[in-house]
């Protein structure tokens, strides 16, 4: 059962697999590290950016490049959506964060409706095969799927830690998430860095929607479900960080395949579950591992309290 | 929250999708279609409304019955039980139908109260949940079972193809809990063992876990009991991790999608159809060529549309039945006349008799993925 092999490709499938995960988590977490948002219209955005791709390729029989960038522009632009006509004008009424959450979830739904209504419910994937062939790697299958998507999420996630470090957008943003109205005081434009926080969850999401519906069936409701799993490992891995946010969603992946081999597997999704009860008990700011973190620290929004945001 | 939003918006495409005309013609002889028309499972109830609506046209087209027409009260289920309880509600105390076809397991069961209260009879065309031939004295199906199709491909499995060594795969709700142990049992009682048992979470996008579970128990062939969204991406992975063994499944993957999304891996997929195919059928043939010419592809899940083809045929006829004794159109009544002629010649499934357990049994097609084609592997009476 615990043989070498059987535990070396589950790391592997695991690995590759929770790169989907990875990036969806980061760009909600990112947005509510930032502008302060649960983020549920997330599921729109990646929606779009999927639907998009599958536009391009799978149904005008496009290039994979021209899929690829289909999806960056339509999560990029739903972001932009999102942000100047959404969450802008909520901020400026001054709309209560459940509000605002309502509205996010509102609006995922309703994209939803919008993509049955024009593609219809049967499960779409971009490339017409879900079959990636394989290598094998001394006894680890290795498909020509995981690499490239491996490699891609890792340059993502480097850039956005990147950005957030060294430029100067970047530099604002942990300001903003640090106090939003000091930042103000200083001068820094929060509109304009809310937007870049949706610009960047964009980027994101139609990078991890390209990868996923490449090797996946996807439905309109399916993005609200995938939504799920982000939010499980934003709250686990700790509200406001980052790298926290990754690595959990690196470790659940793992520990949810990994575990059919000591439990029951119908068991298999409930134990997200209780990892995040689990958390939301006795952990609610997350599992902190020693500080040593890539971006300066940045309050935790509170996932109990209603905080009214400052002009 | 999100139910109740869904269970809103189900209301209102209720509403707005309930066919008026029917109304209109009051000489017409009514009955209810519940499917679903929206939400995840709208992909097939689409297609299967369509197949009964032409049916319908067809009926009418050829004289109708008695020279009166049938006509069909449209409503939307979304394969949801609230919805369709709606639905159902609307059918047997508005509409008042003495009879109305419904699918999807979930649905047959939340409604079957309301039918049996209501003395309303509930046709289930396409469910196939064990539970169905249990819910009540005016529930019945013109589907059918899990038992029936699970049964022949268990047992052709064990017997003729010799198989000595199965693994059992299964998604972890009702539809795939009562047909894994369907195929245990059979596998097993044909002289076959069960060497790996594995459920999976409906909403599992990466099997790796249980589908090495599964290699290291060196089944020689592997039964996936999984929905049509789930099961390609199952076959594609296992195959992916380089389990080579013949898979079988059940009708839901017979289609040909799975071959596109496939390619090569998969060759040596078995699955059901509970209908007779184009090669068996000039109807049938005909049937589908008519989908390609007026809608210009073949219907997702053929066999499903070509019971919902037939359906109108069979309530058509004890209508008839009634029409011509002068019976008044009660749902009581529909029963009994429905029950009196129990045998039912149809367009393009054939012969149905209703069982005294209110269930059906028909011949299982055994199709067979090979170079790139479904092709019949064999005809299990």
């Amino acid at each position: 059962m615990f043989s070498l092999p059987i535990l070396a490709q589950i790391m592997w499938t695991s690995l590759a697999t929770s790169t989907c995960s990875v990036l969806f988590a980061l760009a909600f977490a990112l947005v509510l590290k930032v502008n302060r948002v649960f983020n549920f219209a997330q599921a729109a955005m990646m929606t779009v950016g999927f639907y998009a791709a599958f536009t391009v390729v799978g149904l005008a029989n496009g290039p994979a490049w021209l899929g690829f960038a289909a999806a960056i522009v339509a999560s990029v632009a739903m972001a932009i959506l999102l942000e100047i006509f959404g969450f802008r004008v909520l901020r400026r009424r001054r709309a209560s964060s459940m509000f605002v959450f309502i509205f996010a979830l509102v609006v995922s739904e309703l994209v939803a409706y919008l993509v049955m209504l024009v593609f219809g419910t049967w499960p779409a994937t971009i490339f017409p095969s879900l079959f990636w062939p394989v290598t094998l790697v001394g006894p680890v299958a290795v498909s020509q799927w995981d690499v490239p998507a491996l490699a891609a999420t890792i340059v993502a996630v480097a850039a956005v830690f990147g950005f957030l470090r060294y430029s100067r957008a970047g530099q604002f943003m942990i300001a903003v998430a640090d106090n939003p109205d000091l930042a103000e005081f200083y001068g820094i434009a929060k509109d304009r860095i809310h937007l870049i926080t949706m610009i960047v969850a964009g980027l994101l999401t139609g990078l991890a929607m390209f990868l996923y519906g490449s090797r996946a069936q996807v439905q309109p409701m399916a993005s609200i479900e995938l939504l799920l799993f982000a939010i499980a490992a934003t709250i686990i891995g700790g509200i406001g960080n980052l790298g926290g946010t990754v690595l959990t969603a690196v470790v659940l992946g793992i520990v949810q395949n990994a575990s059919v081999l000591f439990i029951p597997s119908e068991w298999q999704g409930f134990l997200l579950y209780i990892f995040l009860f689990l958390a939301i008990v006795f952990f609610p700011k997350g599992i902190r591992l020693p500080e040593r973190r890539l971006t300066r620290t940045a309050p935790a929004p509170s996932l109990i309290a209603d905080e009214p945001e400052g002009a | 929250m999100t139910l109740h939003r869904r269970t809103l918006l189900g209301g209102i495409g209720i509403s707005a999708l309930a066919v008026p005309v029917a109304r209109a013609q009051s000489a017409a002889f009514r009955f209810g279609l519940a499917m679903p028309l929206t939400g995840g499972q709208a992909t097939y109830g689409q297609d299967q409304v369509k197949a009964a609506q032409w049916a319908i046209e067809d009926i009418n087209n050829a004289g109708g019955i008695n020279g009166k027409p049938l006509a069909a009260i449209v409503l939307d289920t979304q394969a949801d039980a609230q919805t369709g309880i709606q639905a159902a509600t609307r059918l047997a105390s508005v509409e008042k139908v003495p009879a109305f076809v419904t699918a999807w397991s979930e649905v047959v069961k939340a409604v079957a109260p309301i039918a049996n209260d209501s003395k309303v009879v509930e046709l289930s065309v396409g469910a196939n949940s064990a539970d169905i031939a249990k819910l009540g004295d005016y529930v019945y199906t013109t589907f059918p079972l899990a038992a029936v199709d699970i049964t022949a491909v268990a047992r052709y499995a064990a017997t003729t193809m010799d198989k000595q060594r199965a693994a059992v795969l299964y998604i972890n709700n009702e539809t795939g809990t009562v047909a894994a142990q369907i195929y245990r049992d059979v596998f097993t009682k044909a002289g076959g063992k069960v060497v790996a048992y594995e459920a999976y979470d409906p909403k599992a996008t990466d099997w790796t876990g249980t589908l090495l579970k599964v290699r290291m128990a060196l089944p020689d062939i592997i039964h996936i009991q999984g929905l049509v969204a789930d099961t390609p991406q199952v076959i594609a992975q296992m195959r992916q991790l380089g389990i080579s063994q013949p898979i079988s499944s059940y009708s839901a993957i017979y289609n040909p999608k799975l071959i596109q999304q496939l390619g090569p891996a998969a060759n040596n997929v078995i699955a059901t159809s509970l209908a007779p195919g184009v090669d068996n059928s000039p109807a049938v043939k005909a049937y589908v060529e008519r989908w390609t010419k007026e809608v210009g592809r073949e219907p997702n899940g053929l066999p499903y549309t070509q019971y919902l083809y037939d359906a109108p045929y069979l309530v058509a006829a004890v209508f008839k039945s009634l029409d011509d004794k002068k019976i008044p159109i009660t749902g009581e009544n529909f029963r009994k006349e429905m029950l009196a002629i129990r045998t039912f010649d149809l367009p393009l499934t054939g012969k149905l008799t209703f069982a005294d357990d209110h269930t059906v049994s028909k011949r299982v097609y055994l199709m067979r993925v090979t170079d790139g084609a479904w092709t019949q592997l064999a005809v299990v009476d």
